[in-house]
């Protein structure tokens, strides 16, 4: 026997303590209840014989003192944590990694495949030896630990109660290198991944992650699957028709049998379609839905079978998406005249454009973007960014070049916002200027002869400059004109160009946010709110749960508010069969081996009910006054 | 005072309540069948009426004595003059009223227990009175401790029943016993003699035996009712005790086993055997009354014992 707790010697000197104040409470005299009676006299007869009685009341108190330092010795031993000799030798060191990615959802075992991995584990822990300890770590999109290295099961059973799964994907690799820094220089390490070993692909694990030293166990959970999936989602709006939008969004069968399927899309909550249609065995379909009309706001998508029963995993039945906020945003043309600019402005209905022929006293509201045509006058604060057409020499924001005559783009940013989806390789320009970009400027377009389309900004307005008079070129003529000017007031105003309808579960999020702030809030699907880091103009966030979030920066009234949506996506965690065996590569993980439940109990319990007991005795000859 | 004296503890409502039910419409029911009783069980051999042995100018004769000066002479006995020379003078008996005294103690012992003793002693005591004033005796009742505490008017006729009741229930237990000093006080108010019916617990440091002398000395029919609460000879106490007398405050300190209790029990029982037989030699009618007994059986038991109706 050996003591965890405080040392022998100390516990001899608190018992020593104690014991004494006990006795010396006990020599002192007992305060006798007062109890009146009616006659004293009568007592004498009986007080005669008190002599013979007092040894025997003696006796009892002496019963009395003995059974409090009974108590007394028991109590300091259960502070002493006492143990048996065989609990030194040295334990095994178990991380258990316990999957809580979205196919432990799955409920093909009963209630779900995270209750019975709960349920696993704690089987597993209770069958620790006594010096064995282990630490209860949830694998998800990053790996949690929930509980110390501990031997102790109550430590332990409440961190096992606290496994949940998300909607994420496991990522083993990360969990194992957790594992693996967390077993460093504790002899008989052992990784538990209990999981249902829907993991993606683990075969190359093996070569990042060095588990030479190591011992990896497999415990798996789960029977069998039958499971169709929403694995894509996603939703825009037309650029020249902001009221309607397009949707593609791709269902799964990850059975190895057909199945007939039904597919409802929900609009601000309201069904707008619902459709029925096969799906051969694991086949991927993806389905469009052009010209949606009767959503403003929200957009979902649910599955399932066709004959109205759920599959096994709910959490890829329903997709969610949001769509862009519609802006109008406030234009300013300063302009001696040009049709063709005019006739671009008018294509996009959320525009509200105010012309200004130059030389003339501007507005004093606020424009989102002003359009100088011809012009390279200087900006009020009133104007957020500037699209320079033709600007003369001398004017802002860029110096000109050479003149240049018969040119055309050579080359062009395809990647930026602005020239998306433009063809621009056959535009004939007769004449105009090359550009000379400031350092940090960003050249979109170039002739072989220098620069015609810069982009960058001045003093924190953003501005585009096109080198040449569209007129004196066929681009005006082109559908590309049009689509030039309404990209770039898009990319002015932040809109559409940069919108994500929906975002990645397991993944970081950067979510747009005024740039102005450092922190901001997220509000999860259910309604938890989490402070984010917001940098260079994004929230920083990651998220596991799929359904709308939405974003709260700033406050009074600066206060802004955006709503954002989050799918699962992941075709992966959709195939939900387990497997029974884990295989990293060459490396094979050994099956768990749970040894028997009870066989780890601490003695300072069984102390403390011995101590329970002994008070409940007390307390029973107390109150029959057998002891007093 | 602990918290459970608080509850123990009679409110002034509770307490009208309680002396109210003390003398209520029932109990004034058994109070008339005990008279009748009474009547009927003694009926011609023994009325309420009786003769003193005081000689007197009544018309039964009793005795002759020596003619002295001074004599009514129409009480001489010429006939006796004539036969014998000797003047004797006619005795006849004097008829008079019977004096009883109700003598209740009101010491705290009497309150012991809920008042119990206390208050079967007052209902004993006014059915005593009530079948004293129904047989045209005259009627006294006294309170005594260590003195007289209270007194009621001697009275008769049966209507004054309510006079009693009244002052029985304005008697308020508290004080010492010592009957000896209590009683001795009472014969000095009271020349008249009679039947003293003692109620009490004889729970008296000074020794029972005083104050049934005292009555006993001075001429009085002392007739005693000891008030008997079973639960005083065996008390529920257990363990280490301080136990205190309720009237003197004498302590003494005991560890109370089921032994002890055993003999507590004999002792009460030895108490209760010496007060009746100190009675039995001093001829002293003596009754004993169970607190838990019904006030009614306990007064048909006393007319059975005899001694209290002649």
């Amino acid at each position: 026997m050996v003591f965890a707790g405080l040392p022998l010697a100390q516990l001899l000197m608190i018992a020593g303590g104690a014991a004494s104040v006990t006795v010396l409470l006990y020599i002192l005299k007992l305060r006798r209840r007062a109890v009146p009676v009616p006659f004293a006299r009568i007592w004498d007869a009986v007080f005669r014989d008190r002599q013979a009685t007092e040894l025997f009341s003696k006796l009892r108190r002496l019963l009395s003192l003995l059974f409090q330092l009974a108590l007394l010795t028991l109590l300091i031993l259960a502070l002493g944590d006492p143990k048996p000799k065989q609990s030194l030798i040295e334990g095994r060191h178990l991380v258990v990694l316990v999957d809580g990615s979205a196919s432990m959802k799955a409920i093909d075992v009963k209630p779900s495949r995270i209750e019975a991995a709960k349920l696993a584990v704690k089987k597993l822990v209770r069958g620790l030896g006594s010096a064995d300890r282990a630490l209860i770590v949830q694998m998800g999109a990053l790996s949690s630990p929930l509980s110390t290295m501990s031997s102790d099961v109550t430590e332990l059973d409440p961190a096992i109660d606290s496994l949940r799964a998300s909607d994420t994907r496991a990522d083993l690799e990360r969990g194992l290198s957790f594992a693996l820094d967390s077993l460093r220089g504790l002899p008989k390490a052992e990784i538990v991944v209990v999981s249902d070993g829907v993991l993606g692909d683990v075969t190359e694990i093996a070569r990042h992650v060095d588990l030479s030293k190591t011992t990896l166990e497999f415990l798996p959970i789960g029977k069998s699957g039958t499971n169709v999936a929403i694995s894509e989602f996603s939703v825009r709006r037309y650029p020249l028709d902001k009221s309607r939008s397009e949707v593609m969004l791709e269902v799964a069968n990850t059975n190895d049998h057909p199945a007939q399927i039904e597919l409802t899309l929900l609009g601000d909550g309201a069904v707008i379609d619902v459709s029925r249609f096969a799906l051969g065995p694991n086949e991927r379909l993806p389905r469009y839905y052009q010209d949606l009309a009767g959503a403003s706001r929200t957009l979902e998508a649910k599955i399932r079978f066709a004959d109205g029963h759920a599959d096994d995993l709910p959490a890829d039945d329903h997709a969610f998406a949001l769509m862009p906020e519609r802006h109008r945003a406030r234009v300013l043309v300063i302009s001696k005249g040009n049709t063709y600019l005019e006739a671009a402005l008018l294509l996009d209905e959320y525009l509200d454009v105010t012309t200004v022929p130059p030389g003339k006293a501007l507005p004093s509201e606020h424009f989102d973007v002003a359009i100088l045509d011809g012009v390279a006058d200087a900006l009020p604060d009133n104007v957020g960014a500037a699209l320079y057409l033709n600007p003369p020499d001398g004017g802002v924001p860029l110096k000109l070049g050479a003149r240049l005559t018969d040119f055309g783009f050579d080359t062009w940013d395809k990647k930026t916002p602005i020239l998306r989806f433009l063809a621009l390789g056959d535009v004939q320009v007769a004449d105009g200027r090359a550009l000379t970009p400031n350092a940090g400027d960003r050249v979109l377009g170039a002739s072989d002869q220098g620069p015609i389309l810069v982009s960058g900004a001045r003093s924190g307005h953003p501005f585009v400059a096109l080198g040449f008079d569209p007129r004196n070129s066929d681009l005006v003529l082109r559908v590309a004109w049009p689509l030039f000017v309404l990209n770039a007031i898009n990319s002015f105003v932040e809109e559409d160009t940069s919108y994500v309808s929906s975002f990645r579960t397991g993944e970081v999020w950067r979510i747009p946010a005024p740039s102005s702030i450092d922190s901001a809030t997220v509000i999860d699907p259910h309604g938890a709110q989490h402070v984010v880091p917001v940098k260079e103009g994004r929230a920083v966030y990651l998220g596991e749960e799929a359904g709308f979030y939405k974003l709260s920066a700033g406050s009074g009234s600066e206060a802004t508010s955006t709503e954002f949506a989050a799918n699962l996506s992941d075709l992966n965690e959709s195939r939900i069969t387990p497997v029974a065996e884990l295989s990293l590569g060459k490396q094979k993980a050994a099956p768990v081996t749970i040894g028997a439940p009870g066989s780890k109990r601490e003695l300072w319990v069984y102390l403390l009910a011995v101590v329970l007991g002994l008070s409940v005795i007390e307390w029973i000859t107390y109150h029959r006054r057998i002891t007093v | 005072m602990g918290l459970l004296d608080l509850f123990r503890r009679e409110t002034a409502p509770r307490a009208k309540r309680r002396e109210r039910a003390l003398f209520d419409d029932e109990f004034q029911r058994k109070l008339e069948m005990l008279a009748l009783v009474s009547r009927r069980v003694f009926a011609g051999r023994l009325r309420a009426e009786r003769r003193s042995k005081k000689k007197g100018s009544g018309i039964e004769f009793a005795d002759h004595r020596d003619y002295v000066p001074g004599d009514d002479f129409r009480s001489v006995d010429w006939n006796v003059y004539q036969r014998f020379g000797k003047l004797l003078v006619r005795l006849y008996e004097e008829e008079e009223d019977l004096s009883i005294y109700l003598i209740v103690d009101c010491s705290s012992s009497m309150a012991f227990g809920d008042k119990k003793k206390f208050d079967q002693a007052r209902r004993l005591c006014a059915a005593l009175a009530y079948v004293g004033l129904a047989n045209l005796d005259r009627v006294t009742v006294v309170g005594v401790n260590d003195g007289v505490i209270s007194r009621m008017p001697t009275t008769r006729g049966k209507g004054r029943i309510f006079k009693v009741f009244e002052f029985l229930s304005q008697l308020e237990p508290g004080g010492a016993t010592d009957l000896g000093a209590a009683l001795k006080t009472f014969v000095a108010q009271h020349k008249r003699r009679g039947l003293a019916v003692l109620f009490s617990d004889l729970y008296d440091p000074a020794g029972f035996e005083a104050g049934i002398n005292v009555l006993r000395f001075n001429k009085f029919e002392p007739y005693v009712v000891e008030l008997v609460d079973p639960a005083e000879a065996r008390p529920s106490l257990k363990g280490d005790v301080r136990i205190y007398d309720c009237e003197t405050g004498e302590e003494r300190e005991l560890t109370i086993t089921d032994g002890m209790l055993d003999k507590m029990q004999r002792a009460v029982g030895d108490y209760r055997a010496s007060i009746e037989r100190f009675c039995a030699q001093k001829q002293v009618p003596y009754f004993p009354a169970d607190v838990n007994t019904p006030f009614d059986e306990l007064v048909l038991r006393v007319f059975r014992r005899g001694g209290f109706l002649r």
